[in-house]
């Protein structure tokens, strides 16, 4: 778009980039090669992403290296060791790691070989939500090619480094996008987030030092691997470097999946990126990293896409996926729609979360379909300040609260619109018509 | 041992614990649902809320359950944003949680009602529709649950775990649809159905048995043991008003049985509530036996004893180790070897706490002296001798219908707690169950466990060691006499 | 995938004696490949999720209590466990589905893109209920969370196929000749 450096899409643009022969063509795996050849102490490799400040990408924003370094050190602990791949890309407006898997499964793999080369994992499983079909399939095909070509299994590549990568399957639960939940999954059970501590790096799958790093946060390593920290750094903000995979969705003339450098300013991707608000409507509410980080009104699209700056304005950078909503979009039907989601999603498992999400759902629908009480807004309220922060065992109580206090704070109007005239006052038709037909 | 304050004291906590066994060890209360001392954590209710500190972090406020002590941790369990984190758990849970208290078998030792007492504000603000699930599925024979009153803290899940070993229920649907099942409606199995409904904090779990048989303040409670094996778990006897027994519960026991007993032993109750009490003496007249004094009683027993040189004593396992002392100074005065009648295995036994020996005073009774016999040896030593002193609740029943065999020629003198109408019986003299006297048996291990009297025995049931006394006394004064 | 209602036979095994009843297990054929999806772990069940998946596929589209207890089997498992675990995962399902299974995201971004519209669509065509099964038993219509298609929205999901960026005119030319 704008001239910013790009590297993370560049071979997905190219046919047949999902295929060994046209991904080493295009450089995949020659980083492994060398870090191999080279015989690059691990514990380099887990220095350079450190300080290359890449944070993860699948909605924390923890410090990959950092992470890295939590691993044991091998001499003293001796259980097997393993990564996961977390690609059960499940936080609505999320779409960016499909991008990856479909089009460039090579890399990803490098990049798993390489994470595990660093934390010396014997194995790395890539979990992806059991909708990805196509994703599954790429990656499991590109296995399959890269253990014929020595690239995964044993001796890669001749070397004394050994890794298996396995595909596993999810069936349909985001909560399994969570570390522990995922790794519960893993291991065949339902998908409960585990309390912490212990954390993952001191036992994780199966009892075993492990850790879980999203797609995108893997993908970007051998990059970081072969340029070095100072290279990153070149890109995005100082406490956000690098670029991101920013997936536009919603009412925007171009919808797709963007690279773009942290700390751009959101205006700046609605509008040069995704062709600004569609149908030469008025921007009213955008949502910045995926449901889970709360919407913001249109006076603040000015904000700079990375971690600070959003937590500054009073959301998150989450998973970079962009939602916008125009002048004619229902902020009441949208807040009901994200709390049906966590209602759903919740594992149940949390007092608060379990029912906090239900009846949060409850109150939102009641409220969008014109049976709001007087007190909703200030039951909405209470009821996130009771499930959030960090009051549960994971995550997901926070990000179904808030979202319900981002309306709140700034869309109280509309609320209190719907409540007092009983109705939607927007009434748009697609979507009362299609209320009305569509069982909630 | 690690150093912690705790509410302003410092304490010793066990490291290899959960925060929350030292307040609890340190009488500072904390509520919990999911927690359980004697199953996995999980740390899902949320409402063991605790304030710590820990070096240089600010406070903080955890679930005590999932907290590892660490030295020179401060802890304030009464700390405000403690409280307030467990109303707010309350409010979510009272949510959904149907509003049955008036017809909950729970009620009284609810722990969703007393937590809600102590921590929970008075009024919900809910306006929406309770879920609705079944409430009343039967999950068996012992159980019967109400999935709208659960609140899925799992203990009924983890006991059949970690303690029976054999999974039997799982949390099935996720979130606010989760519920309790078994698979595919199947019932319940084993022997130790009945903790689940100990365990479960509210009326989602409850005994079949025990459905609406009695409010639970209405329960006067005694301390006692299990009578059906010689593992003698710990109970706690409770007796209604009117003197039913309405339930034995287990007792903690770090020795014997933790917090757990079989379903043999918790519905054994009704053995204690037995019809036709003999209260107070029969003797045999010429229409058969009829009541009569128990002075008088004593007397014609004191004849039967002098009339005969052959003679035998055989008890029940069910007497003390106490009244197993009084005996043993009878026989001696009556010049026999103490005997008890020994039960055959019952075949129940399993890894748990069923020892499959129907016999709750086994070791007590053979410290003594006292020898085991069968029943067809006891009847054996019956048919040989001229007369017999039968001594126990249940001696009868033990020795079973041989008796009713035996020729006219014995004479039989019973101690129990009916009356026994066979032709060999003399007289017979009422005797207190044992939830009606205090005392020990001694189980298989050797531990003694206390009985306690929780009702009174029906007007006119002497004491037993009272009983035995009067008739040594009785047999002295005629040997004086003679 | 098998028509509605009916519960797919599975070999009858012989029984040991006339006292246990006859054990239920999978098809041989599922069993020789989850001997080998098993090797990815070094815990068997782990591979219990992926199972179950062949399992749907190959059993009726659907995870039956005889299946549950066959994976049970396999699994080493009481059959309580594995329901547990299949009732959690909404990509399993309890019920028989129809022939074909219509998924429409309902999330947020496609419902921006005219996801209510789409669905009204889908259930015209294929005579199913939103939710719910087509009375021919031909069709199940799911109303599903966020799929991952929200820069190509709205979307469907047609029997674990994709289609996306969708118009009316679209729902119609791929279900249209399946109808």
């Amino acid at each position: 778009m704008s001239g910013w450096p790009t590297f993370l899409l560049e071979r997905c643009k190219l046919a047949g980039s999902h295929r060994l022969d046209v991904a080493r063509a295009n450089g995949a795996y020659d980083v492994l090669a060398k870090l191999l050849k080279d015989g690059t102490p691990p514990a380099e490799v887990i220095a350079v992403v450190k300080e290359s400040g890449l944070r993860g990408r699948g909605g924390a924003g923890f410090p990959t290296g950092l992470k890295w370094s939590f691993m044991p050190d091998p001499a003293r602990d001796s259980r097997p060791r393993y990564l996961a791949v977390n690609a059960d890309e499940s936080e609505p407006g999320t779409c960016k790691d499909r991008v990856l898997m479909e089009q460039d499964p090579h890399g990803l793999l490098e990049g798993a070989l390489i994470a595990a080369y660093a934390m010396r994992a014997e194995a790395a499983y890539v979990y992806v939500r059991g909708e990805y079909r196509t994703s599954y399939d790429r990656l499991q095909a590109a296995i399959d090619e890269a253990r014929a070509a020595g690239l995964v299994g044993e001796r890669i590549l001749g070397s004394g480094f050994s890794c298996e990568i396995h595909m596993h399957k999810g069936a349909g639960a985001y909560i399994c996008g969570e570390e522990t939940g995922l790794m519960e999954s893993l291991e065949g059970k339902r998908g409960h987030p585990r309390p912490k501590p212990p954390f993952p790096a001191g036992s994780g799958l199966w009892g075993s030092p492990t850790t879980v790093n999203n797609v995108e946060s893997i993908f970007n390593v051998p990059f970081i691997v072969a340029h070095g920290a100072a290279w990153y750094r070149t890109m995005g903000s100082e406490k956000s470097p690098g670029n991101f995979l920013c997936g536009i969705s919603g009412h925007v003339e171009r919808p797709g999946v963007y690279e773009a450098p942290l700390g751009i300013s959101a205006r700046e991707l609605l509008e040069d990126f995704a062709g600004g608000v569609w149908k030469g409507r008025a921007l009213k509410a955008w949502i910045p990293g995926g449901s889970s980080t709360g919407l913001l009104p249109a006076s603040l699209i000015d904000t700079p896409m990375d971690h600070d700056s959003l937590r500054d304005a009073g959301s998150m950078f989450g998973t970079g996926a962009m939602i916008v909503l125009d002048e004619t979009a229902c902020v009441v039907r949208a807040s009901e729609i994200l709390a049906r989601f966590y209602d759903h999603e919740s594992c149940g498992q949390c007092s608060q979360c379990r029912e906090g999400t239900q009846w949060l759902h409850q109150i939102f629908a009641r409220i969008e379909r014109g049976q709001g009480m007087a007190d909703d807004i200030d039951t909405i309220e209470s009821l996130a300040r009771g499930m959030a922060p960090a009051k549960t065992i994971c995550a997901l109580s926070d990000a179904a609260a808030i979202p319900a206090l981002a309306v709140v704070r700034h869309f109280r109007a509309e609320l209190e619109a719907h409540i007092e005239q009983g109705r939607c006052p927007l009434r748009s038709a697609g979507a009362v018509a299609a209320r009305e037909g569509v069982p909630a | 041992m690690t150093r912690i304050v705790l509410n302003g004291r410092e304490v010793e906590a066990d490291p290899k614990r959960p925060l929350i066994d030292a307040c609890r060890a340190h009488g500072q209360h904390v509520p919990t649902y999911c927690y359980h001392p004697g199953l996995t954590p999980v740390g899902s209710c949320r409402i063991c809320q605790v304030e710590v500190v820990q070096g240089e972090m600010p406070a903080r406020v955890v679930v005590a359950c999932r907290t590892p002590v660490v030295e020179g941790m401060v802890v304030d369990t009464e700390a405000p944003k403690a409280h307030e984190t467990r109303r707010e758990c309350l409010e979510f849970l009272l949510k959904n949680h149907p509003l049955d208290c008036p017809i909950c078998d729970k009620a009284g030792e609810c722990d969703l009602q007393d937590f809600s007492f102590a921590e929970g504000q008075g009024e919900g603000r809910t306006h929406e529709p309770r879920r609705e699930l079944a409430k009343r599925k039967s999950l068996g024979d012992v159980i019967v649950l109400d999935q709208e009153r659960c609140i899925l803290c799992s203990r009924c899940v983890r006991f059949f775990e970690d303690v029976t070993k054999k999974p039997q229920l799982a949390v099935a649907e996720r979130g606010a649809q989760s519920i309790i099942s078994t698979f595919a409606d199947r019932p319940l199995e084993g022997n130790y159905q009945g903790n689940i409904a100990d365990l479960c904090p509210v009326g989602a779990l409850t005994l079949k048995k025990f459905r609406f048989q009695a409010r639970v303040w209405n329960l006067f409670k005694r301390a006692s043991t299990c009578a059906e094996c010689s593992r003698g778990c710990s109970t706690t006897v409770e007796v209604l008003r009117d003197g039913e027994v309405k339930r034995f519960r287990p007792r903690y026991n770090e020795r014997v049985n933790k917090w757990w007993m079989c379903d043999v032993g918790r519905f054994a109750y009704d053995g204690a509530n037995v019809p036709d009490r003999l209260a107070g003496a029969v003797v045999r007249g010429h229409s058969g036996l009829e009541h009569t004094d128990v002075a008088d009683a004593l007397d014609s027993v004191r004849d039967v004893l002098l009339a005969n040189r052959a003679r035998a004593l055989v008890v029940s396992p069910f007497v003390t180790v106490e009244e197993g002392e009084a005996l043993l100074a009878l026989a001696k005065k009556i010049e026999v070897e103490p005997v008890f009648v020994s039960p055959k295995p019952n075949g129940l036994e399993d890894d748990l706490l069923h020892t499959g020996d129907p016999c709750p005073n086994r070791r007590g009774l053979e410290q003594l002296g006292f020898r085991a016999k069968s029943a067809e040896e006891v009847l054996a030593l019956l048919g040989e001798c001229e007369c017999a002193v039968l001594v126990g609740e249940r001696v009868a029943a033990l020795i079973g219908d041989g008796l009713r065999e035996l020729p006219a020629a014995v004479r039989l003198i019973v101690l129990d707690c009916t009356a026994l109408d066979v032709p060999a019986v003399s007289v017979c003299l009422g005797l207190a169950t044992y939830v009606e006297r205090a005392g020990h048996w001694v189980n298989v291990d050797g531990l003694r466990g206390p009985l306690g009297a929780a009702r009174r025995a029906p007007d006119g049931v002497r004491d037993t060691r009272a009983l035995l006394a009067d008739i040594e006394r009785r047999l002295s004064a005629a040997e004086v006499e003679a | 995938m098998a028509a509605t209602g009916e519960t797919p036979s599975e070999p009858q095994l012989e029984p040991t004696d006339d006292q246990t009843p006859p054990a239920i297990e999978l098809p041989e054929a599922l069993r020789a490949e989850l001997d080998l999806l098993v090797r990815k772990y070094p815990d068997r069940r782990a591979a219990l999720i992926p199972a179950l998946h062949r399992c749907q596929e190959e059993l009726g589209g659907w995870i039956s209590p005889r299946t549950m207890e066959a994976c049970a089997a396999y699994f080493g498992l009481e059959p309580v466990d594995v329901y547990g675990v299949v009732s959690f995962y909404p990509m399993f399902r309890l019920r028989p589905p129809g022939e074909h299974v219509v998924g429409v995201c309902r999330n947020l971004s496609c419902d921006l893109r005219g996801a209510p519209e789409i669905v009204a669509k889908v259930c015209e065509i294929t005579g199913a209920p939103a939710g719910g099964t087509s009375p021919d038993g031909r069709f199940s219509v799911e109303l599903l969370e966020c799929q991952g298609a929200c820069a190509s929205a709205p979307m469907l999901d047609l029997d674990g196929i994709y289609h996306e960026n969708l118009s009316e005119e679209d729902v119609e030319r791929i279900l249209g000749g399946l109808a």
